[in-house]
């Protein structure tokens, strides 16, 4: 049996050690106890990550650091932390393991060393497994039941809210803690990027080699390092002469509160966030500059070879920003088939409607379709080129023959932040009965409807008969009465 | 109208006659008219190689596009040229000689009657052009719509599609842009047929040529 944690002798060294750890707390509750009372009383401050044991008792300080309220000296609290975790290191640097319900192996073997060098050397093993204290060790007895390494890993990752409480908040908020409350087994948790034992300093976090987020995101990262931003951060460029680094990973997605970028104006904003220039530059060649800035994505234009599409969204304009699905509804992907599949026929907001597609948006009523040009995908949104080989005429396009190229989407916001787009039918655009719907839509020659195409044939037809059978019909009656005058 | 002289009364002003000749259009008015016919079929032509980028290819959409645009601002400015003149002069009696809607109705039956059948038989125009009376009922009523109605509603739809930024309140007010477009695309098509079947019936006066020698000249020819 392999189950390390619950062999004899591991129990065995437990017991033994049992009188140690006594004498060891004694001595720590004495000085908790006599020194506060020889110094000038502090007030208590509220634990963050700033003032918490682990970070401040770090080799090389000195000084005296806040536990508890109460100031205790680094050196004597750094001796003590690693005095723990030598006791757990003793059996945990040696290969262990625990066999899970699912039949894998829970390696229970934490790398001395690699420990000890990580960001959280210095910090106690029972900081993070709190359920493992000196007298309360699993044994065979205990029989924790662990169904797989993943739900081990979901369950641990709270620990890390301790002293991490911000930065837990922020990837609270991410596209990737929504897709773990969803049930994903491949959204990171904190370990994935951040590793459970040989934690990674921030300088870990090099460009270069996409860690962590490439380990998920390799093509998309690949496009990154090929495109002018991956290029020049690579290369160490500033941007124009100024200090500033090309951007990487985190400094658009952020690196905690990980969003999607496609989701309305946030990616607009990140690009203008580092770009501030860009309406003048724009302004100086681009009619109605604004408005396209507004409907087209930076990439549209600035990743030339991509593919492009128009995706259609539902708006609020009460709260002015896209609907998002909310939790707990229902047959959002359905609504949206069905929208496509009838797109072109009919009104796709009236379809989403008549499907029951309000019930969900309370008092808001006030919904139209945006859309927005797009590239098609993830990894085109990153192939940014060099400034030189962006799209710069209009007819690429309004080009002839577009239209029958454009790829149309309709897509709504999911609660965990990701955009679930669907195929529609390009007609959509030029549905009489979508103008309405469609009313902040416009691109010129773009969405043409056969109701006006039509119409503009009657008039032509109707500028052209008019004075052919006026004439016509005037020479026949001359004809005639010449004929009569015979 | 007691103001109005009658045909009789003409004041010698208006009677700059070569021959029997009446001075009917005056230079600003003429000025006005063939500027914007230029600037219509120029909207026209551009406006259709914008919409129909995949049909047409004569210019590039850019140059499509700015020539739309600059074409447009003249036109508008051209606008207010013919709204000055006769805002600002007397002139803009011709529109309204009377104001006697059961004699306009009947006098626009005799006209409708004179186009479909009497041009024909070599009748001659129930309505006899006075320089304080130029048109006759369907051309009165027609231009007044035009130019009072469907010009300056093109013009405003045509501005705010110029600077969708800008007037971004306004076209949302309005029903957004998808609307302020169907708009400007259907004033469009009707200029279409309008232009068509207004220069043919330029070309119905004593010979094909007689009105439009009279737009250049500005004297109205005995017919």
């Amino acid at each position: 049996m392999k189950d390390g944690c619950s062999d004899g002798n591991s129990a065995h060294n437990y017991r033994a050690e049992l009188p140690v750890i006594t004498i060891l707390f004694t001595f720590c509750l004495f000085f908790c106890a006599v020194l506060p009372a020889q110094e000038t009383p502090k007030t208590k401050a509220p634990p963050t990550e700033a003032n918490t044991t682990e970070v401040a008792a770090k080799p090389g300080n000195t000084g005296s650091v806040e536990v508890n309220g109460d100031e205790v000296d680094v050196t004597s609290r750094l001796e003590e932390i690693l005095k723990q975790n030598k006791k757990c290191l003793m059996c945990h640097s040696k290969e262990k393991s625990k066999l899970l319900e699912d039949g894998s192996e829970l390696s229970l073997q934490v790398h001395k060393q690699e420990y000890l060098d990580s960001a959280h050397g210095e910090v106690k093993c029972i900081s993070c497994h709190r359920d493992i204290g000196n007298r309360k060790h699993p044994s065979k007895s205990t029989n924790i039941t662990i169904n797989n390494q993943r739900d081990y890993s979901v369950e641990m990752n709270d620990s890390c809210r301790k002293c991490h409480m911000k930065k837990f908040k922020e990837y609270k908020g991410s596209v990737h803690a929504a897709l773990i409350a969803q049930g994903s087994t491949k959204a990171p948790l904190c370990t994935d990027c951040h590793s459970a034992h040989a934690v990674e300093t921030m300088e870990a976090y090099k460009p270069e080699n996409g860690f962590p987020c490439k380990k998920c995101h390799e093509n998309i990262f690949e496009a990154y390092s090929e495109s002018v931003h991956g290029q020049a951060r690579i290369n160490g460029n500033t941007i124009r002469d100024s200090h500033i680094q090309a951007p990487i990973c985190a400094d658009c997605h952020q690196a905690h509160e990980v969003t999607a970028l496609a989701i309305g104006d946030v990616l607009r904003t990140t690009c203008i966030a580092c770009h501030e220039n860009v309406m003048l530059l724009h302004n100086q060649w681009l009619p109605n500059a604004g408005t396209h800035l507004d409907i087209v994505s930076c990439a549209v234009c600035h990743a030339p070879f991509a593919k492009r599409k128009f995706d259609l969204h539902l708006y609020d304009n009460v709260a002015k920003a896209p609907v998002a699905e909310k939790e707990g509804e229902v047959s959002i992907q359905q609504q949206l088939q069905a929208i496509a599949a009838e797109g072109a026929i009919g009104d796709p907001l009236e379809i989403w409607k008549a499907r029951g597609g309000l019930d969900g948006l309370g008092e808001t009523v006030d919904i139209s379709l945006r859309s927005r040009m797009e590239v098609m995908s993830g990894v085109a949104a990153h192939q940014i080129a060099d400034k030189s080989f962006a799209v710069r005429t209009c007819d690429s396009c309004h080009e002839p023959g577009w239209r029958e190229k454009q790829n149309v989407t309709v897509s709504m916001t999911q609660p965990d932040g990701r955009r679930l787009s669907i195929d529609a039918d390009r007609e959509v655009l030029g549905s009489v009965e979508a103008v309405n719907s469609i009313s902040d839509f416009y691109k010129l020659g773009g969405n043409k409807s056969r109701f006006l195409d039509i119409l503009l044939l009657l008039s032509l037809a109707a500028g052209i008969a008019i004075p052919v059978g006026h004439f016509t019909l005037g020479k026949m009656i001359k004809e005639y009465m010449q004929r009569g005058d015979n | 109208m007691s103001s109005i002289p009658s045909e009789e009364k003409q004041p010698d002003v208006w009677i700059k006659a070569r021959d029997k000749q009446l001075y009917i259009n005056p230079l600003p008015v003429r000025i006005w008219h063939w500027l914007n016919a230029l600037g219509f079929v120029a909207l026209i032509l551009t406006g259709t190689q914008i919409r129909y980028t995949e049909m047409f290819n004569v210019m590039t959409f850019e140059t499509a596009i700015k020539t739309h645009n600059w074409v447009a601002f003249a036109v508008i400015a051209n606008y207010f040229v013919w709204l000055g003149f006769y805002l600002f002069s007397d002139k803009i009696t011709v529109y309204h000689p009377e104001l006697n809607m059961r004699k306009f109705f009947d006098k626009a039956f005799k006209q409708i009657m004179y186009y479909s059948y009497g041009i024909f038989r070599g009748e001659k125009s129930p309505h006899k052009v006075l320089p304080h009376d130029k048109f006759n009922p369907m051309q009165s009523i027609t231009y007044q719509i035009v130019m009072l109605l469907v010009v300056p509603v093109q013009f405003f739809t045509g501005l705010l599609m110029w600077d969708i930024k800008r007037f971004e309140a306004p076209i949302a007010m309005l029903g957004g842009l998808g609307v302020i477009n169907t708009v400007h695309v259907l004033i469009y098509i009707f200029f279409v047929s309008f232009t068509l079947v207004h220069a043919y019936m330029g070309a119905l006066g004593n010979t094909p040529v007689t009105h439009f020698r009279e737009m250049f000249t500005g004297y109205e020819e005995e017919h």
